[in-house]
């Protein structure tokens, strides 16, 4: 008796302790972004919004690999999609933005549980294979169908009076990072994570124990997607200039890869690896240029290829030493985060 | 024993794979409230049995009815709904989950709450949440799980996590439990427990069992009928003593060098179960010393 | 459009070339070796820089990116095959897709990512076949596509091949031949490499090349090829090879010049590939699973 009342009073304390410490850790999350958005300038505004619209990309595929087990190598293409909706919706209908992000979300949430449908019947390196193939085609296809996407011009997507500025349109990313955030900690706190973890371990035991495996398989791609086709919308709009040059099958394999660099299930894990390569292109030819010593063989060419090669060198060193991604490093600080939703560590 | 309405009806069941015939025209009933055995040599087709029954094998011929309805074209979770809970002979745990996790998995059909719900956070899901949490430590504290509650299955011990998929089937709140070979890689003390566990289900939550079992001893204390399957038929049913005095089933066992059992009396049930006994295969769980326990242990519980 | 045909013939013989490597790699290590076109890229440039920028025989340059190619193909195996060898097929998977993004990346790097032109290994005009030009480079590309795919068929039944497959089920089935599991990885790999290798050395002078050529356009209609010959099959890779060229081409011929749909050489692929894995995926000459 006296043993339990001590074992429940340690764990209250560290459950004390452990909330503590959270809210800590988020504010000073929180703390690290404001700084930079508030005293940054526009520069940093927008590096801002590209590394929150980059989060839920990388939450996105997080969804979709890490709690459903399904792979994609064709993410770009609903990124793409959805990027091109809100622009048309922008450009085209002149449709205020909510309505433009809607459409894109709705766009990216089709087009996904489309391939999700594939995915029922397809599986493993099959799933792999279709989805690269499917990517390719949307990149060759549907990006540069001229009546849909302006062709290689590129489709405009200008930003309604309200998020003009970068600093309010850092906001609104931030915003809908938020809201993803939100809804992806709700989602593997549920029924539905538990569910999609029997799913990714074990489909027949997840059936016997009445769990809807082809329901809950095409809910992770249509969530996945939807949330992809947002930040496909929101990135639009921070480009104000959506190409089909940016969803370039390529990139959305440098996509996964990013993803399982920062964890698979490890929300943490992701946003902080997705808003690395955010960055990456964008200030690395400063940090390079600021260099003592300027190596030789520098140009803009480099410049293009250096992020992704920085991260299958991370990918590579992940794999190797520790297969948990960051999010693996990272478990000392969100134990209890990771203890629920991971798979080994 | 007849006397109740049937929960489980199997008809003419056919399970082919490509020229292999797995399943021939087995017919079967439960009762409503029965524990029935279903006893077999290895690949007597049980567990296959068990797969058709749960609709993850689509026989080719015959109707499985379940509580008054054909379930025979219904997906694995809708029958799950219907109340068919089920164990596996290698264990039906999601290794990465802990053990409560786990036991809320199992409860995923009585959630109350849309997945779409629990996603926008719904006030309403928080707290159901928090009921299914507290049902399920209820559940783990009838299994005696309590201590390793937020242990991941995957660390536990075999008998653990064999215990937790009990615990799991029990969650999805069936109306029959389909246990495959409950007792297998369980210590003589677990196993023993497992008894008195299965009476329990039966009598005080009105379960009806079926379950594959290698164990002679274990049906023939527990069970009040068995099936004896071989090569995908039936070989005989009836109830346990009946079947262990049957020549069939000790032939079956024993590849047919079995001798007609001397028709002896009360020594006569252990001596058969003796013979079966031995002629399990090696990677069997030990001996179990569950006649000596359980002239009085038994009887007293019943 | 007997013009397509004739071209998809012989475009469909470099993607037939890769598949036996990709196909060499599936059957006796279940893996999707998606650094396959990368082997080509690394050969190709080895042997453009011994040949053009060295001046040396063109013989030299040969053996010179099969080498490259083999010896990226056994540091592959060392570095990043060998140790997620217990890893899930998936995490290996986006390992090799990593290797393959990592070549093209020091590729660009190192080499500058502007066209080259290869001398092709045959010099001298192109002969028409069906009213299409075809280099005597992609003649000589479809027969030694057919013999590799004949030379490797064979392999499979000799002695080693036997025990590669059967490490493929069963590590300890190969151990008791008598051949270590590395290996049979470290030959699987280097011949894969070796595949890739001359797939690029042959491919690099039918026209322009620039880094990653073999992935960014090659290695979907490649694996496409592969699953269509059913994944297993060292004929269907043949087979399927040169189908996806024919499909590729008639997509481009029907729907690209008759339609003006964009993409529609990937497209073609694709459909094809999806019309495979839904219908028939064991694929043409793929047993039944």
């Amino acid at each position: 008796m006296a043993t339990a009342t001590l074992v429940l009073t340690r764990i209250r304390v560290g459950n004390g302790l452990w909330t503590v410490l959270r809210i800590v850790l988020v504010l000073a999350a929180l703390a690290l972004v404001a700084y930079p958005l508030i005293f940054g300038g526009d520069v940093w505004a927008q590096r801002i919004s590209r590394g929150a619209i980059y989060a839920i990309i990388g939450l996105s595929i997080n969804t979709l690999t890490g709690h459903a087990g399904q792979i994609s190598l064709g993410h770009q293409a609903f990124v793409g999609i959805g990027a091109f909706a809100a622009a048309f919706m922008a450009s085209r209908l002149g449709a205020p933005l909510g309505f433009g992000l809607g459409a894109a979300a709705l766009v990216g949430a089709i087009t996904a549980a489309i391939v999700g449908m594939v995915a029922l019947r397809v599986s493993g390196l099959y799933l792999a294979l279709v989805t690269l193939a499917f990517g390719m085609t949307a990149e060759t296809t549907i990006f540069n169908w001229r009546e849909f996407t302006g062709g290689g011009a590129g489709a405009s997507a200008p930003r309604p009076a309200i998020v003009e500025s970068d600093f309010s349109y850092a906001l609104l990313c931030l915003g809908v990072l938020a809201l993803v955030l939100y809804a992806d900690w709700r989602m593997v706190a549920t029924k539905t994570g538990r569910a999609l973890a029997a799913v990714r371990n074990n489909e027949q035991i997840a059936a016997t124990l009445g769990v809807n495996v082809t329901g809950y398989k095409l809910a992770a791609f249509c969530f996945s997607g939807l949330a992809a086709g947002l930040a496909g919308g929101l990135f639009a709009h921070w480009n104000q200039v959506v190409q089909a040059l940016d969803f370039e099958f390529q990139v959305a394999l440098v996509w996964v890869l990013m993803t399982v660099v920062g964890g698979l299930r490890s929300r943490l894990g992701v946003i902080i690896a997705s808003a690395f390569f955010a960055l990456l292109p964008l200030t690395l030819p400063n940090f390079l240029a600021s260099l003592p010593w300027q190596p030789p063989f520098l140009n803009e060419a480099v410049y293009h290829v250096l992020p992704p090669f920085i991260v299958v060198v991370l990918l590579l060193i992940v794999l190797r030493f520790f297969p948990g991604g960051l999010g693996q490093l990272l478990a000392p600080l969100t134990r209890r985060t990771a203890h629920k939703n991971g798979d080994r560590g | 024993m007849r006397k109740k309405r049937h929960l489980l009806k199997v008809d003419g069941l056919q399970l082919r794979f490509g020229g292999l015939q797995v399943l021939d025209d087995l017919s079967l009933t439960v009762d409503e409230g029965q524990i029935v055995g279903l006893i077999g040599p290895n690949g007597a087709g049980k567990t296959s049995c068990f797969n058709c029954l749960t609709g993850i094998y689509q026989p080719q011929d015959g109707r499985v009815l379940f509580d008054g309805t054909d379930v025979s074209r219904l997906p694995t979770h809708r029958r799950a709904r219907l109340g068919m809970g089920r164990t596996w002979q290698n264990l039906g745990v999601i290794d990465s989950l802990t053990v409560t996790e786990n036991v809320m998995l199992a409860q995923h059909q009585r959630t109350g709450y849309s997945a779409l719900a629990g996603m926008l956070g719904l006030a309403g899901t928080w707290l159901r949440e928090r009921e299914l949490r507290r049902d399920a430590a209820e559940i783990i504290d009838y299994f005696g799980l309590e201590d390793i509650a937020d242990e991941r299955c995957g660390s536990l011990p075999y008998g653990k996590r064999k215990t937790c998929d009990m615990a799991m089937a029990l969650a999805t709140d069936p109306k029959m439990l389909l246990l495959d070979e409950p007792a297998s890689g369980l210590s003589p003390e677990e196993a023993l427990g497992l008894v008195e566990t299965l009476r329990e289900l039966r009598d005080r939550l009105k379960l009806t069992i079926l379950m594959i079992e290698h164990h002679v001893p274990l049906v023939a204390e527990v069970c009040d009928y068995v099936y004896v399957l071989n090569f995908g038929k039936l070989l005989t049913e009836g109830e346990p003593d009946e079947i262990q005095r049957h020549p069939e089933v000790i032939a079956a066992y024993l590849g047919g060098a079995a001798a007609e059992p001397e028709v002896n009396e009360t020594d006569e049930a252990d001596d058969t179960t003796q013979v079966l006994r031995a002629s399990q295969s090696p990677g069997e769980p030990p001996e179990w010393p569950l006649q000596p326990a359980a002239e009085g242990g038994a009887h007293g519980a019943a | 459009m007997g013009a397509f045909i004739a071209l998809g013939l012989f475009q469909g013989a470099v993607y037939g070339l890769l598949a036996v490597g990709i196909v060499l790699v599936y059957k006796a290590k279940r893996v999707f070796n998606f650094a396959q076109g990368e082997f080509g890229s690394v050969a190709a440039f080895s042997a453009f820089y011994l040949v053009v920028a060295l001046g040396l025989p063109y013989w030299v340059g040969v053996v010179g990116g099969l080498v490259a190619a083999v010896g990226t193909g056994l540091i592959v195996e060392r570095v990043i095959v060998r140790p997620l060898e217990s890893a899930s097929r998936t995490i290996m998977l986006v390992a090799l897709v990593g290797v393959a993004l990592f070549t093209i990346a020091i590729t660009v790097l190192i080499a500058e990512p502007i066209p080259r032109v290869m001398p092709p290994l045959i010099g001298g005009s192109g002969v028409n076949i069906l009213g299409a030009g075809i280099l005597p480079q992609q003649l000589i590309l479809l027969a030694v596509l057919a013999v590799l795919a004949a030379a490797m068929a064979w392999f499979f039944k000799t002695d080693l091949g036997l025990a590669v497959l059967a490490s493929s089920q069963d590590i300890r089935a190969a151990q008791v031949v008598g051949i270590s599991p590395v290996a049979i990885s470290r030959l699987v790999w280097g011949m894969a490499a070796l595949l890739g290798g001359v797939a690029g050395l042959l491919y690099a002078p039918v026209g322009i090349f620039t880094p990653g050529f073999m992935t960014l356009t090659m290695l979907v209609p490649a694996f496409a090829a592969a699953v269509l010959g059913g994944m297993t099959s060292l004929p269907g890779a043949f087979v399927g090879g040169i189908s996806i060229g024919i499909v590729q081409n008639l997509g481009i011929y029907l729907l690209g010049q008759q339609l003006a749909v964009p993409g529609a050489a990937e497209l073609g692929v694709f459909a094809l590939l999806m019309l495979v894995l839904l219908i028939r995926p064991q694929g043409l000459l793929g047993k039944e699973a």
